[in-house]
C-alpha cells in the first residue's frame, strides 16, 4: 500500500475562501493509502514547499498529491519541492481545485467543498498508481544548418560561427547576398547596401566554422533536436570551384547573352556567371539552359532535327587553370546537425495579374526591385535612371503602392510592411540622381512606423518635393511616348490623370519560391500565404513548434533589414543556447509502446503528429517504437490504437481509469 | 454450377503450383454435404482437381493469409475478399509480394448453410455495388466497370427507427449475444494479438455475459472496424444468435463515405481516413 500525503493549498482566499479546507481535510483523511493530511496558506512559499519536504521524510510518504492550482501554474515548482526531499518528482499529482473548482463555484460554496473533496479522491487514486520515471540524456550534435544565405541567414550563421559552433550555411543561388544584395541604398540612412553587405559576405567566406554551399538545397531532413539528419543537394556547376581562381575569363568571354534574374530582367548575364561582381562565392556556375555546348548535346541526345547548334566551349579552351568540368554531377551531402535555422527570404509579388497597370505588358512600367537594379552603380546601366523603351531619362515618375498588398482580390490582404519606405527612398533618390525629376506617389496610408522613418518619408516629402497622392490607380495606358496614369486622389474627391515617363510599381512581399516545400521537408507549419509560423507570435517568435528548427528574417513574414538581421541575431541565440549544453534531457512523460501488443499495422505512425513513431523489424514483423526525443506525449497513438499497444506514461490507461473509478465506483 | 470458373481455378491452381510460383493454394471444394462449400488449402498440383467454385463459395478466405506471412500463397478472391487483402496491405499485416490474388468476377453468393445450398443471394450482395476486385494478379471473368452506388436502403430504415426504438432493437439484439467471438475470430480485421476484451487491466468491457457488457463488446468491436469493413458479411454469417452485426459495420460505412469520402479496401496505398487530414472534410458532410 503506497503512503500517500495531501497538501491542500488555501492560496490565500483564492481557494480557502470558497472551499471548506477543514472539511476536506477530515474528508480526505479516509481515502485509501492516505497516511498525512496538510494544509498550507501558500505551499508554493518557500515555507509551504519547506513543510512539504519535511512532511514527506518525517512521515515517510511515497506518494504526494498537492490539491492547489493548476499544474501549469506550479507542476515545476512542487516536482523539484517531491524532489528535494528525495522523492521521484513523478510521484506526485496536483489536484486543481483553483481554476477547475473555487474559481468557477465562488456561488455555490457546499457543492465546491464537495467537489474539491472529489477531486483530490481521484488524484489520490491515480497517484497511488504512478511509478517512478526518470528523464533520459540524449546526445547533441554541435553544429547548426541555416537555409538561405540573405541577410538574416548571414547574420545567424555569423553569429553562431562567432560563439564558437560549427555552421553549414546552404543557398540555393550561387552566391549568398539575397534580396539585399539586390538593392542601392537602404533606407532611412541611405548606406550604401553593398557597402554594408559584402564585409559580411566576405566574413562568411573565410570564416573557419562556416560551410559555405550555395547552389545547394536542403533535400531531406530526419531527426529531432540535437540529432537532425539532412541531406543537401549540391547541384553540378560544372566549374571545378577548387581549382577556379575566379578570374573572370569565362564570363567575359561566354557568346551567350540571357536575361539575367539578379538583375530582375533589366540587364543580361551570359551563361557562364557570377550573378554579380561581389558575388561569394566569386566563382562561376554554367547555367545548363541557356549554355550552347549544353544546347548542343540536348540536340544530339534528342536527335533532333534541323541545323546543329554550334559545339561552343569557349570558356572551356580559355579558362587558364582548365577548371571547367563538363562531367560534374549532383552531389549529395550529409550531414547531422543539432539545430536548423530557416531563413528563405522573400520574393516580390507577380504584378502580372494586375490587368489595369499593363499586366507586364508596357515597357516602362517596372517593378520597383528593376528600379533598384536601374539605380544601383554596379547594376546594368551603371546608375544611370533610364526607361527600359528607349533609354531616355524620365522626368516624370510615379510610384504606385500596394501592388500585391492589402487587396484581398488578389489573395494578398496583408501589408508588406517595407513598400511605403522603400517609395519614399527611391523617390528621394530619383530626385538626387537627376534633381529634374518629378515623382509622385499613389499610397493608401503611409506606414512610417519605425526609428526614423516618419521623419524620412517627411523629408522626401518637404525637401525632395515628392508628391504623395492619396488614392488607387485605376488604369495605365501608353499614349505615344507618355504613360497616362488615371486615378483618383481621394482627398480633394477628384480624378487626377498623370502623364508619366515611367511608373514603378510597389510589389508586395511574398514567401521565397519553394518555401512550403522547405516548410514540409522541415515538417514546420506554413500559413495560407506559404510564410513560416513562429510558435508564439509575440513570446517566441524565433522559434517554430519543431524543437531545434528556428525561423528568421522574411520567410515568416514581410520585414526590412534590421528586423531581418534582429531576428537572425535572436534565432543565432537560441541555436547557441541549445549548442552549449552536451547533451538535451528529455521529459520522461512520453508514449511506450509494448512490443508484444503491436501489429504492425502503422496507423500510430501515420497519426503521429511528431513523427515520433519509427517502424522497427522484430521478431519477423515490423512493429512501431517511439522515439522518446520526438514525442511530446500527446496520447494520439494511446487513442488509435485498437490493440492497447502504445501507453503514456504517467497518464496510462490503468491511471486515468482508476480516477474514473474514484469518482464512480 | 458455374463450371467454367471453377476449371479456370483449378487449371490456374495446377499452373502456379507446377511452376512453383507460389506453395499453396487457398480455394474452396465441395463440403462434405456435397451442397456447400468449404476451404481448401493446396499444396500439391495433382491436389488442384478438388478446387471449386461456385455462389456456395461464401467465405472470405483472406483471413488465411495471416497464417502465411512467410509463404508465397495464393489465393480465391472474390471482390469483398480482394478489399480485405487490400485492407491487411494498408495495415501492413501482409506482403503484396508474398501473396498472389486469383480474383473472381463476382455474381453474388447465396445465404448456404450446412445442408442446403439456398437460392436467396447474401445480404451483402443485394445491392453489392463492386463485382470486379480492386486489385487481383490473375482476373477469372470479364471485368465489369459499371459501378454502382451503394443505396443503403437496409441502414435508412434502422436510421429512421428513431432514438428509442433503435436502442430497443439493438438492446434486444445483443442481449441474445453469448460471447463466443466467432465474429472476431472470423474477421480479417481482427488480427490483436491481444483483444482489448481479453484484457483484464484495464478491464474495458467485462467477460460477463449480460447486457451492458455485450453492449460495450459489440460497439467497441464495431469501431474497430470502422472505415476498415469490407462488407463480407463473415461475422454476420457465423453469429449463433443471428445479430445483424453488418447492419452495425454498414452504418459505420455509410458515416465514413459521407464524411471522407471514403471506400475501405480500394486503394493498397490509401492512409486510414482516421489518421489522415485534408482541409475539405472540414466541410458539413452531404447528406
Amino acid at each position: 500500500m503506497p503512503r500517500v500525503g495531501v497538501f491542500l493549498c488555501h492560496c490565500g482566499t483564492n481557494i480557502a475562501g470558497v472551499v471548506d479546507i477543514p472539511t476536506v481535510a477530515e474528508a480526505v483523511k479516509q481515502f485509501p493509502g492516505v497516511v498525512y493530511v496538510d494544509d498550507n496558506k501558500f505551499s508554493c512559499s518557500e515555507p509551504g514547499q519547506a513543510a512539504i519536504r519535511q512532511s514527506i521524510i518525517d512521515n515517510g510518504l511515497d506518494r504526494v498529491v498537492i490539491s492547489a492550482c493548476s499544474p501549469r501554474m506550479h507542476e515545476i515548482t512542487f516536482r523539484k519541492a517531491v524532489s528535494a526531499a528525495g522523492l521521484n518528482p513523478y510521484l506526485m499529482e496536483i489536484a486543481n481545485i483553483r481554476e477547475h473548482c473555487s474559481w468557477v463555484h465562488s456561488d455555490n460554496k457546499e457543492a465546491a467543498t464537495e467537489k474539491a473533496i472529489e477531486l483530490v479522491k481521484m488524484a489520490v487514486a491515480k497517484v497511488s498508481l504512478h511509478q517512478e520515471l526518470f528523464r533520459k540524456r540524449i546526445s547533441m550534435e554541435k553544429k547548426a544548418l541555416v537555409i538561405g544565405g540573405g541577410i538574416a541567414g548571414i547574420q545567424a550563421a555569423l553569429d553562431i560561427a562567432n560563439a564558437g559552433h560549427q555552421v553549414i550555411l546552404v543557398e540555393r543561388e550561387p552566391t549568398i547576398g539575397g534580396r539585399m544584395a539586390q538593392l542601392d541604398k537602404t533606407f532611412p540612412t541611405l548606406d550604401c547596401s553593398a557597402c554594408i553587405l559584402s564585409p559580411k559576405m566576405v566574413d562568411v567566406s573565410q570564416h573557419p566554422n562556416i560551410r559555405l554551399l550555395t547552389y545547394s538545397e536542403v533535400e531531406k531532413v530526419q531527426g529531432f533536436v540535437g540529432n537532425f539528419e539532412v541531406e543537401i543537394r549540391q547541384r553540378a556547376r560544372y566549374v571545378n570551384h577548387t581549382t577556379c581562381t575566379g578570374c573572370g575569363i569565362c564570363w567575359q568571354k561566354c557568346p551567350e547573352k540571357v536575361p539575367g534574374e539578379f538583375e530582375e530582367g533589366t540587364g543580361q548575364r551570359t551563361s557562364v556567371y557570377i550573378p554579380f561582381p561581389q558575388a561569394v562565392p566569386s566563382k562561376p556556375v554554367i547555367d545548363t539552359v541557356s549554355c550552347r555546348y549544353f544546347k548542343y548535346l540536348d540536340f544530339i541526345d534528342k536527335k533532333m532535327e534541323g541545323k546543329k547548334p554550334p559545339p561552343c566551349r569557349i570558356c572551356e579552351k580559355l579558362c587558364p587553370p582548365q577548371a571547367i568540368d563538363w562531367e560534374q554531377k549532383d552531389e549529395i551531402i550529409r550531414e547531422t546537425v543539432g539545430a536548423i535555422v530557416v531563413a528563405t527570404g522573400f520574393k516580390t509579388f507577380d504584378h502580372s495579374v494586375y490587368g489595369e497597370y499593363g499586366g507586364g505588358r508596357i515597357p516602362d512600367v517596372i517593378t520597383s526591385l528593376q528600379l533598384e537594379r536601374l539605380m544601383n552603380a554596379s547594376g546594368p546601366t551603371l546608375g544611370e535612371v533610364v526607361r527600359p523603351s528607349d533609354g531616355t531619362h524620365p522626368k516624370t515618375v510615379v510610384f504606385l503602392s500596394c501592388v500585391g498588398s492589402r487587396d484581398e482580390a488578389k489573395g494578398r490582404p496583408y501589408c508588406s510592411k517595407i513598400c511605403c519606405m522603400y517609395m519614399a527612398k527611391q523617390a528621394l533618390m530619383l530626385k538626387e540622381h537627376d534633381p529634374g525629376v518629378q515623382s509622385y506617389i499613389f499610397y493608401i496610408d503611409i506606414r512610417a512606423g519605425g526609428k526614423d522613418f516618419e521623419e524620412f518619408t517627411r523629408r522626401a516629402q518637404e525637401e525632395f518635393g515628392v508628391l504623395y497622392l492619396r488614392g488607387r490607380v485605376s488604369k495605365i495606358y501608353q499614349d505615344d511616348k507618355k504613360l497616362m496614369v488615371c486615378g483618383e486622389d481621394s482627398l480633394i474627391g477628384r480624378p487626377v490623370e498623370i502623364a508619366a515617363d515611367m511608373v514603378v510599381l510597389a510589389t508586395g512581399v511574398e514567401p521565397s519560391e519553394g518555401a512550403a516545400k522547405v516548410a514540409q521537408t522541415l515538417n514546420i507549419s506554413y500559413d495560407t500565404y506559404g510564410f513560416m509560423v513562429e510558435a508564439h507570435p509575440k513570446l517566441r517568435p524565433v522559434e517554430t513548434n519543431t524543437d531545434g528548427i528556428l525561423v528568421a528574417g522574411a520567410c515568416v513574414g514581410p520585414r526590412d533589414i534590421p528586423d531581418s538581421v534582429a531576428h537572425g541575431g535572436a534565432a543565432a541565440a537560441k541555436v547557441i543556447g541549445l549548442l552549449s549544453q552536451d547533451t538535451l534531457t528529455t521529459e520522461p512523460l512520453t508514449a511506450a509502446i509494448d512490443a508484444s501488443r503491436c501489429t504492425g499495422c502503422l496507423l500510430c505512425s501515420q497519426i503521429c503528429p511528431f513523427q515520433a513513431i519509427d517502424m522497427v523489424p522484430a521478431n519477423g514483423k515490423s512493429i512501431a517504437v517511439v522515439n522518446e526525443g520526438l514525442c511530446k506525449g500527446c496520447g494520439l497513438c494511446v487513442a488509435a490504437c485498437r490493440s492497447t499497444a502504445p501507453s503514456l506514461k504517467g497518464y496510462t490507461d490503468a491511471q486515468i481509469l482508476s480516477e474514473v473509478l474514484a469518482l464512480c465506483p | 454450377m458455374d463450371d467454367k470458373i471453377t476449371l479456370a481455378v483449378r487449371e490456374k491452381a495446377k499452373e502456379l503450383l507446377e511452376q512453383k510460383v507460389v506453395d499453396c493454394f487457398i480455394g474452396y471444394e465441395k463440403a462434405t454435404d456435397n451442397l456447400t462449400s468449404r476451404p481448401l488449402f493446396v499444396y500439391k498440383p495433382e491436389q488442384a482437381e478438388r478446387l471449386v467454385f461456385d455462389n456456395t463459395c461464401v467465405h472470405n478466405l483472406s483471413k488465411y493469409l495471416l497464417n502465411k506471412k512467410d509463404t508465397k500463397t495464393a489465393v480465391v478472391a472474390k471482390p469483398c475478399d480482394a478489399r480485405a487483402i487490400v485492407v491487411l496491405l494498408n495495415e501492413n499485416q501482409v506482403q503484396r509480394e508474398k501473396i498472389y490474388i486469383i480474383g473472381i468476377v463476382c455474381p453474388g453468393v447465396v445465404d448456404s448453410r450446412w445442408g442446403s445450398a439456398g437460392t436467396e443471394p447474401e445480404v451483402r450482395c443485394q445491392g453489392c455495388p463492386q463485382h470486379t476486385p480492386p486489385l487481383y494478379d490473375f482476373l477469372i471473368g470479364e471485368p465489369t466497370d459499371e459501378v454502382e452506388q451503394d443505396a443503403y436502403t437496409d441502414v435508412t430504415a434502422m436510421e429512421e427507427m428513431g432514438d428509442a426504438d433503435r436502442e430497443a432493437f439493438w438492446k434486444e439484439q445483443f442481449q441474445r449475444c453469448i460471447r463466443c467471438y466467432a465474429c472476431r475470430n472470423v474477421c480479417p480485421g481482427c488480427y490483436c494479438p491481444v483483444c482489448f476484451v481479453d484484457l483484464k487491466e484495464p478491464l474495458w468491457a467485462g467477460i460477463r455475459v449480460a447486457p451492458g457488457e455485450n453492449w460495450m463488446w459489440n460497439n467497441i468491436r464495431a469501431f474497430h472496424l470502422l472505415g476498415r469493413c469490407i462488407d463480407c458479411n463473415g461475422c454476420q454469417r457465423v453469429c449463433p444468435v443471428n445479430i445483424p452485426l453488418m447492419l452495425l459495420n454498414r452504418k459505420l460505412k455509410k458515416e465514413v463515405a459521407q464524411a471522407f469520402a471514403f471506400i475501405p479496401g480500394m486503394d493498397p496505398k490509401a492512409l486510414a481516413p482516421l489518421a489522415t487530414f485534408k482541409k475539405e472534410e472540414l466541410a458539413e458532410p452531404s447528406k
